[in-house]
């Protein structure tokens, strides 16, 4: 096909143009193309159901976030011993934009809570919180403390706990593979 | 003209929840002002509502990267409180673990100050990995991982487990060669040096002026180390000597603590072979304690991140107040001082340098 000379006019119509061809093009087919895109969308979103729920149970990004004791326990989460990467439990991101589960690895201060939540409205959804350890579970051993909040679970909803004080790494796994389940749908709330 | 930034409360270099509001003239320091309190609980008043011994747990969670040193500083306190002598066998087994204590809290420094300055996350893995060795050890001889509390008055929970002098032998020899790997895989690096040398420089009078304890102190030539000058436990007997940097940059604090890990080593060793036999035990905790004699008391301490200052005024059975002079609290005032003129990537490699524990400065 030749191709046509440079026309300013006809450049800035292409749109309409490209339009005009492709139903010039579909006027063959039986089926109109609005019929045809619908049933392909549905197919599609049929079958990237499952993927889509399957690719987000095995690539959790945790947000690199600690608060105090357990920030230890969530590095050591984090490096050789354990290798959480094998099961999903990918590489501790920087930034909440780019997080699913933000794991709360400390003890909660009333001057932190308004840190916290703006940490986890800036997450994307589906965004999931595992409380880890006894200070953010329930405050722990400062409970009788003036400046704690007993429990992150009071701010912001929490999708797994997990105890100890402070839990081992192990158990952090263990939490996270809880988490999967509950997001593959295994387990209800 | 200045800019005012903000840094943190949640950022990955600052190691806790460090706010650090910046005044920067194009990429040059001009004002640091470091925002505290977000891990404040208040520490020092719950413990006037509790027992003695409840309180270790408390003390544990000060400095959570090295929970026993903290843990043996106020039971320090409570024991010349109550004038109770430490059995000879405990002081050694005490020391020694206070050692291996400063070994793994050194470790875990390295790796993330080198996280800090660029070696993203190959040396932080390495030396978690050297750490969790040591800490396998503190867990054979107290029986937890990480929060131990196995101080008890005049001794320790328990006696070291048969066959422990052996496995601490190879633990000891096996961090010794990585040691020495970490510094000629880091001091290899020119990314590494470029951002240490030179790098937050305190000279001895500032440091002096500034009341800075603990490594930062001695990176900048200044001879003070609780343990030789007003020294504890069996800390006379044994063969060590403070390692002094006369730089005062960031490369020399990073030096002093790479020293310090090999003379916390040969400590181990040779608490490990001069250790006398006989009873470690100290008093269980459910009996009724010896009420206090002495009413002001205080225990100076050399933790990993500098000097301790525990004072106490005593009830006989619960402290009426202990004033904790926390060793990060200092360092982190310094931070402003020396970061003045800085270039802003800069400023995390000398909070790292400076071994920054959150927990510990706001109590």
């Amino acid at each position: 096909m030749e191709t046509p000379p440079y026309d300013k006019e006809r450049f800035l119509n292409a749109e309409k143009e490209m339009s005009a061809l492709v139903r010039a093009s579909m006027s063959k087919y039986e089926t109109k193309p609005n019929v045809m895109f619908a049933k392909l969308s549905e197919v599609s979103k049929a079958l990237s159901k499952g993927l889509v729920e399957w690719s987000r149970v095995r690539s959790l990004w945790p947000l690199q976030f600690g608060l105090s004791c357990c920030a230890m326990e969530l590095m050591d989460f984090g490096s050789a011993r354990i290798d959480a990467e094998r099961r999903g439990y990918l590489f501790f991101r920087a930034t909440p934009r780019q997080a699913d589960v933000m794991v709360v690895a400390g003890w909660v201060t009333k001057s932190m809570v308004p840190e916290i939540k703006r940490l986890y409205e800036q997450m994307l959804k589906p965004r999931y919180i595992i409380a880890y350890g006894e200070c953010a579970t329930c405050g722990g051993p400062w409970w009788e403390s003036y400046n704690i909040v007993k429990g992150i679970d009071q701010v912001l909803p929490v999708d797994v706990y997990v105890v100890g004080c402070p839990p081992k790494p192990e158990n952090l796994y263990a939490g996270f593979m809880k988490l999967q389940k509950k997001i593959g749908g295994e387990i209800e709330d | 003209m200045v800019t005012r930034i903000n840094i943190g409360p949640v950022h990955p270099s600052t190691h806790g929840v460090l706010r650090l509001v910046v005044d920067i003239d194009g990429d040059t320091v001009v004002k640091l002002e470091p925002h505290i309190g977000f891990l404040h609980r208040g520490v020092e008043k719950l413990v006037e509502t509790r027992m003695y011994m409840q309180s270790p747990p408390y003390m544990e969670k000060l400095d959570y990267v090295a929970p026993m040193s903290y843990d043996e500083a106020y039971v320090a306190t409570v024991e010349k409180a109550m004038g109770v002598e430490v059995k000879e066998r405990a002081m050694w087994i005490r020391t020694m673990l206070l050692e291996l204590q400063r070994i793994a809290s050194h470790l875990l420094w390295l790796g993330t100050m080198a996280n800090d300055v660029g070696q993203f996350f190959t040396v932080f893995m390495w030396t978690f990995a050297d750490r969790d060795v040591v800490l396998r050890l503190l867990e054979e001889a107290s029986g937890a991982r990480m929060f131990y509390v196995n101080m008890r008055i005049g001794g320790l929970i328990r006696d070291l487990p048969p066959g422990f002098e052996e496995r601490a032998e190879e633990v000891m020899d096996h961090v010794e060669k990585r040691v020495k790997k970490y510094e000629d895989f880091l001091e290899a690096s020119p990314l590494f040096m470029e951002r240490m040398k030179g790098v937050g420089v305190m000279d001895r009078e500032k440091a002096i002026e500034l009341g800075v304890t603990g490594p930062v102190l001695r990176g900048s030539g200044v001879d003070y180390d609780v343990r030789k000058n007003n020294t504890y436990y069996v800390y006379e007997k044994l063969n060590f000597k403070p390692q002094l940097r006369s730089d005062g940059d960031c490369f020399a604090r990073y030096k002093v603590r790479m020293m310090e890990i090999r003379e916390s080593i040969r400590l181990v060793r040779d608490a490990l072979a001069g250790m006398p036999d006989g009873d470690a035990l100290g008093m269980p905790i459910k009996l009724i304690l010896p009420s206090a004699k002495n009413r002001m008391v205080s225990v100076s301490r050399e933790l990993p991140r500098g000097e301790c200052l525990m004072y106490m005024i005593a009830d006989p059975q619960r402290p009426y107040r202990l004033s904790i002079r926390a060793p990060t609290f200092i360092n982190l005032a310094a931070m402003s001082e020396i970061s003045k003129g800085c270039r802003t990537a800069d400023i995390f490699a000398i909070s790292g340098s400076l071994d920054l524990v959150m927990g510990d400065v706001d109590r």
